[in-house]
């Protein structure tokens, strides 16, 4: 149920404002009679000088799985774009907070529902990846409450300090994104999601990425790098990656395929795994839905730089369900080659051409923005904000608009 | 709609753009400058180069903030005990493995912090000046 369903806007961009006075919280019901169509710019109107909060009192909740850094973080600064506006930590809070906001999204991290901090963990011989480490209760009682429109007191876990601080208020936003290592992990919290997503790095990318980050870092080396994915892996393998087979969508990324024997980390191979029948999510096809397609864009029309694009799509078992992949390998070196790409590629969730070309561009210096990451996390985007927009119109009782493109 | 879509696609793009972002962001650095140590580059080691293929070095990105010391001296801390704890025939697998997580998890860390630093250098107005303009006086960076 929407707060004020006088509105029923399924834009995310509403006229409706968050609640911004601090005596008001978003649980109080206010019933909003104005109604659009009498004109007028008296919108918050009353004399009152609050502002009427317009958001569902339902955040649609969001999942998201990946390993320590596997560019989650990207994917954030992605996805928060798309919905508008930029997310930032929390204003006057703990300057080590793990949460980022911005108007329409809260983003936390899971390392918060850490149950054993740093020391405890080394005095157990227990990974942040094991479950034992984690309190799933915990996580489990908040992210409900805030699905049911409560604010709760959440723990931080300083990632620089290694300790548990005292907790920061999490007010219910309209999209609620848990990102970290478990979001799928405990059958609860997994029930809760709306849409999940999971990022599967291969080992090779893993390690180009792992070098790039930390070989300047003083004490790393490449045996230290090598050394910290291995002694990870097995629980990695235990408790980690088995998460990606509830995922309604896998990005997968892997070496190419366009340079033999490449083994440089630079060219990627990506792949968007979509599951189907899931709810408010309509996969995203490359010319004809459902048929299996390999395309090279480059030729006549379109020069591309060596060592090419190549994209394949078609449908696909994963886990046991029914599922559409597109696959990028290459990456893009001129805007032409986006545009071309994103004019062929339907079911994109964007409310005008060319929208997907321009995000991509926004951001033209986040990782992967040239290359099959970035375009797979920005259709995302898009797909979740359809998702969400989707729901919210559900829950005002009016049929949903559906995607321009 | 459709004209402030081209308008604000036609803006910011260049050739360079892409190219920039691919030096800057992506996985395409197997040689890296080192930021503390000044001037040398860092070889790797023949034996450590994987698959033994073609192994083409590339060295890339000299500049960019150099991570807070007090999170910098835990990474490299937490390397060596590391190594301690994984060479003590006293102590098993899971410690061993605890150990590198937590040398993952500082790292991780290192990372983000190097990453906000940039963002937040990025905020100054000196360097927003310096993007538009980066032939001025006050903007050249000199070697030394």
């Amino acid at each position: 149920m929407a707060i004020c369903s006088a509105h029923t806007t399924t834009s995310l961009r509403s006229p409706c404002t968050t609640v911004s006075n601090a005596g008001l919280r978003q649980k109080q019901v206010i019933f909003v009679t104005s109604n659009r169509r009498s004109g007028g710019g008296r919108r918050h109107g009353g004399a009152r000088s609050f502002q009427v909060s317009c958001s569902v009192d339902k955040p649609v909740v969001i999942g998201l799985a990946a390993d320590s850094g596997c560019g989650k973080s990207t994917f954030m600064r992605r996805l928060t774009s798309v919905f508008g506006g930029a997310a930032e930590p929390p204003k006057g809070g703990n300057p080590d907070s793990n949460t980022l906001i911005s108007d329409t999204t809260t983003v936390i991290c899971l390392d918060d529902y850490h149950s054993l901090d740093r020391n405890g963990r080394k005095e157990k011989g227990v990974t942040a990846l094991d479950p034992r480490a984690n309190n799933f209760d915990l996580m489990y009682e908040q992210v409900k409450a805030i699905k049911e429109g409560q604010a709760v007191e959440k723990p931080i876990y300083n990632h620089v300090t290694g300790l548990l601080d005292p907790p920061e208020l999490i007010a219910p936003p309209k999209i609620f994104v848990i990102e970290g290592l478990h979001p799928m992990f405990d059958e609860r919290v997994r029930d809760l999601l709306d849409f999940s997503i999971y990022l599967d790095i291969s080992d090779e990318v893993k390690f180009a990425w792992k070098i790039q980050r930390d070989m300047a870092e003083r004490g790393h080396s490449l045996e230290s790098i090598k050394a910290s994915i291995e002694a990870r892996k097995p629980d990695f393998d235990a408790f980690i990656d088995p998460q990606k087979q509830y995922a309604d969508a896998v990005i997968e990324v892997l070496p190419t395929q366009l340079i033999p024997d490449d083994n440089e980390g630079k060219v990627l191979r990506v792949k968007l795994i979509m599951k189907e029948g899931v709810k408010n999510f309509n996969p995203v096809y490359l010319f004809d839905e459902g048929s299996t397609i390999s395309w090279v864009p480059c030729g006549r029309k379109l020069t591309c730089s060596y060592p090419g694009i190549k994209f394949s799509y078609g449908p696909d078992t994963y886990f046991g369900n029914e599922v559409s992949v597109l696959e990028m390998d290459g990456q893009f070196d001129r805007l032409d080659e986006l545009i071309y790409v994103e004019s062929h590629l339907s079911n994109l969730s964007t409310k005008f051409y060319g929208e997907v070309t321009q995000q991509m561009l926004k951001h033209a210096d986040f990782p992967g923005s040239n290359n099959g990451t970035g375009l797979f996390q920005t259709i995302i985007g898009l797909k979740i904000r359809d998702l969400y927009e989707q729901i919210v119109a559900e829950r005002a009782g009016v049929p949903a608009e559906a995607a321009k493109v | 709609m459709a004209a402030s879509t081209v308008a604000s696609l036609s803006v910011p793009v260049t050739t360079t753009t892409f190219a920039a972002a691919a030096a800057a962001g992506g996985a395409d650095v197997l040689i890296v400058v080192p930021r503390r140590a000044g001037a040398g580059r860092v070889w790797f080691p023949a034996a450590a180069r994987r698959g033994g293929g073609s192994g083409r070095l590339v060295a890339v990105r000299s500049s960019g903030p150099a991570t807070p010391p007090e999170i910098s001296d835990k990474v490299s801390e937490s390397i060596k005990q590391a190594e301690e704890t994984c060479a003590d025939d006293q102590k098993g697998d899971a410690e061993c493995a605890a150990a590198w997580d937590e040398v993952e998890e500082l790292s991780a860390t290192a990372s983000h912090a190097r990453d906000s630093l940039k963002e937040t250098n990025a905020n100054d107005p000196l360097e927003k000046y310096c993007k538009d303009n980066p032939d001025s006086e006050e903007c050249r960076i000199y070697d030394n």
